[in-house]
């Protein structure tokens, strides 16, 4: 039947645009594990691999640059499906994964821990020994996420009282972000020399500063949203017809946006707070999928992620490249090598529709 | 069977009353049309029934079930909707049908939903077209999806809301054609919105005139009449009989 031979070669060219995305990852996760400042050998670092080189290869791959690359896979991978489901629940193409300003209170609570609590003016010492060693090494991330987490729940909290209009959470999550920022400026005002440079160096993304707990951390919750997203795509699809015609399909919209919404921004949260700022993942992947492999949420999901995840690792291995033994800010990089190509893709490709 | 009982709804809680008590009534198979003027409570009473909106009072019943109480997939088991404005996403036109069974699947499509997709596309010709993206489609074959997906829902009853808005007349012609289609074949209940007075009176079973949020005037073709148009419609037309036809001249 010539319906079902269609629909199987649509379906064919989906798998395998999506395996060729896996085989890419995977191919860009060993590039990235075999560059970098100490200048190994890719014989060096495959022996490392093995655990046979020296000792101190053997460490640098698998203390320093195993939990880098599975950070730049994991939060790429999150960031780009929380950005997907951010454009799907706000049937807006500019929504990002920090559209509830999630970012903007992570740098506001990685600043405050760093300005005013490690080393600022309610510490005693003032060196840069201080900014790394605290009563707790995660003591910067948990006050990012704590009040990220506050900034999720707030302006959620606020478009429950309009049924979560798209519009409505779009400008309030604007709104609320620039009084994030406002107190960041506020308190980078006071803040010493060195307090400054700590806390604009910390909103930098950087992926060097996974460890495997914070990998196992994001892994968790990045898993589960994705999978929780990965059951809802036909949810997804039918919000895409619009809100009355996904109630009248029987979908609770109301429940779908505030759930989903919640699981995207606290992906976000977990990643930026232990990361710091990467932007644009979040947008130009999940647009570069829809454009290529069209809108149905089973393929898009995971395309999206994917290409979040290829997109951060070559970003990082460039980074690491470029910076002549220091890695560049990986959230630049990302911009950098995102941006030229998504403009080709979306002024190069006729009668794309987001 | 549709009973709409003294239905009260407004927007918000000290806004005016949009639907002013309304009572309708509509049985299997039947074509119902609502006229009225832009405003008069059309859409908002099709967001009544679809379970968009919520009334302040009153009942709607379905079969004698409550549709009120009812779960939203239950609902979406008997209640379809074609919207006015149609959007889909960058979807094939199979997946878009194959939507409109999410109310019994609900997180994955299986052989039986693909199966029951492939057989409306069949029925409804539209084999040709199930690969391709939907939005790449003319208004007219995409309201037509819009109703294979609706029709995928297995509904009772089919709510159009101004189907005919944008279409030229070939589109128009086909659109009433699926309409009674699906009344006559089907037994399914239509409950349609139309602005084109001759074109509603050549499709209807039942006429519901609509201002301010009452009904006006309800019954067979016999109910409309020259004065019961004017007063809908606050603008004078006439009426005339050819071969038995009604036909409205404005």
């Amino acid at each position: 039947m010539r319906v079902r031979s269609d629909l199987t070669k649509n379906r064919r060219r989906n798998a395998a645009a999506i395996g060729l995305l896996a085989l890419a990852v995977l191919a860009a996760a060993f590039v990235c594990l075999f560059v970098g400042s100490s200048r190994m050998t890719a014989a060096e670092c495959f022996a490392a691999l093995m655990k046979r080189g020296s000792a101190a290869q053997v460490r640098i791959l698998w203390n320093i640059r195993i939990p880098r690359v599975l950070a730049a896979l994991i939060a790429g991978a999150g960031l780009s499906a929380a950005g997907l489901v951010m454009q799907t629940d706000l049937n807006n193409p500019m929504a990002s994964p920090s559209t509830l300003g999630v970012s903007n209170a992570a740098v506001f609570g990685a600043n405050l821990s760093i300005i005013a609590f490690a080393g600022g003016f309610l510490s005693t010492g003032n060196n840069l020994s201080s900014y790394t060693v605290g009563m707790n090494p995660y003591a910067t991330s948990l006050m990012a996420f704590f009040f990220s987490t506050l900034s999720i729940l707030l302006i959620l909290g606020l478009c429950r009282l309009r049924a979560f209009q798209p519009g409505v959470v779009v400008l309030a999550g604007i709104a609320v972000g620039s009084v994030w920022t406002a107190a960041t400026t506020i308190l980078q005002f006071y803040a010493t020399d060195v307090g400054l440079s700590a806390a604009v160096i910390w909103t930098f993304g950087d992926l060097g500063r996974a460890t495997y707990r914070t990998d196992l951390i994001m892994a968790v919750v990045v898993g589960l949203g994705i999978a929780a997203f990965a059951v809802l795509s036909w949810r997804f699809n039918a919000l895409l017809s619009g809100d009355a015609a996904a109630r009248s399909m029987g979908v609770n919209v109301d429940l779908l946006r505030f759930v989903t919404m919640l699981l995207a921004s606290i992906i976000t949260a977990v990643c930026v707070s232990f990361l710091g700022i990467i932007g644009f993942v979040g947008i130009i992947c999940p647009h570069v999928s829809k454009r290529l492999l069209g809108q149905d949420h089973r393929v898009s999901l995971p395309a999206s992620a994917l290409s979040g995840s290829l997109l951060l690792l070559l970003a990082d291995t460039l980074s690491r490249s470029l910076g002549n033994g220091s890695a560049l800010p990986v959230g630049a990089i990302t911009s950098l090598l995102g941006a030229p190509f998504f403009l080709g893709i979306l002024l190069g490709r006729k009668g794309g529709h987001d | 069977m549709l009973e709409i009982r003294e239905l009260r709804f407004r927007y918000a809680a000290h806004a005016p009353l949009v639907l002013d008590g309304v009572d309708l009534t509509l049985r299997d198979g039947e074509i119902g049309i609502l006229l009225g003027r832009n405003g008069s409570g059309k859409t908002t009473l099709f967001k009544n029934i679809l379970g968009i909106k919520k009334p302040e009072s009153g009942s709607i019943r379905f079969d004698g079930e409550d549709l009120l109480s009812m779960k939203r997939r239950e609902r979406a088991r008997r209640i379809a909707y074609v919207p006015q404005s149609i959007h889909f996403g960058a979807l094939s036109v199979f997946d878009t049908v194959l939507m409109g069974r999410v109310s019994y699947f609900g997180f994955k499509a299986g052989k039986e939903d693909e199966a029951a997709a492939a057989a409306i596309l069949r029925e409804m010709k539209l084999e040709d077209f199930a690969a391709r993206n939907v939005e790449e489609l003319s208004g007219g074959e995409r309201q037509k999806i819009a109703i294979a997906r609706a029709l995928a829902q297995e509904p009772r009853l089919l709510v159009f809301d101004e189907p005919t808005g944008n279409l030229d007349i070939a589109n128009e012609q086909l659109i009433v054609e699926e309409a009674r289609r699906a009344a006559r074949e089907k037994g399914i209940g239509i409950l349609i919105s139309l602005h084109d007075l001759n074109r509603a009176l050549e499709l209807g079973d039942r006429f519901f005139l609509m201002k301010d949020g009452k009904i006006r005037h309800a019954g067979g073709p016999e109910i409309v009449t020259e004065d019961a148009l004017r007063e809908t419609f606050d603008a004078s037309l006439r009426l005339v009989e050819l071969d038995g036809r009604k036909i409205v001249l404005s």
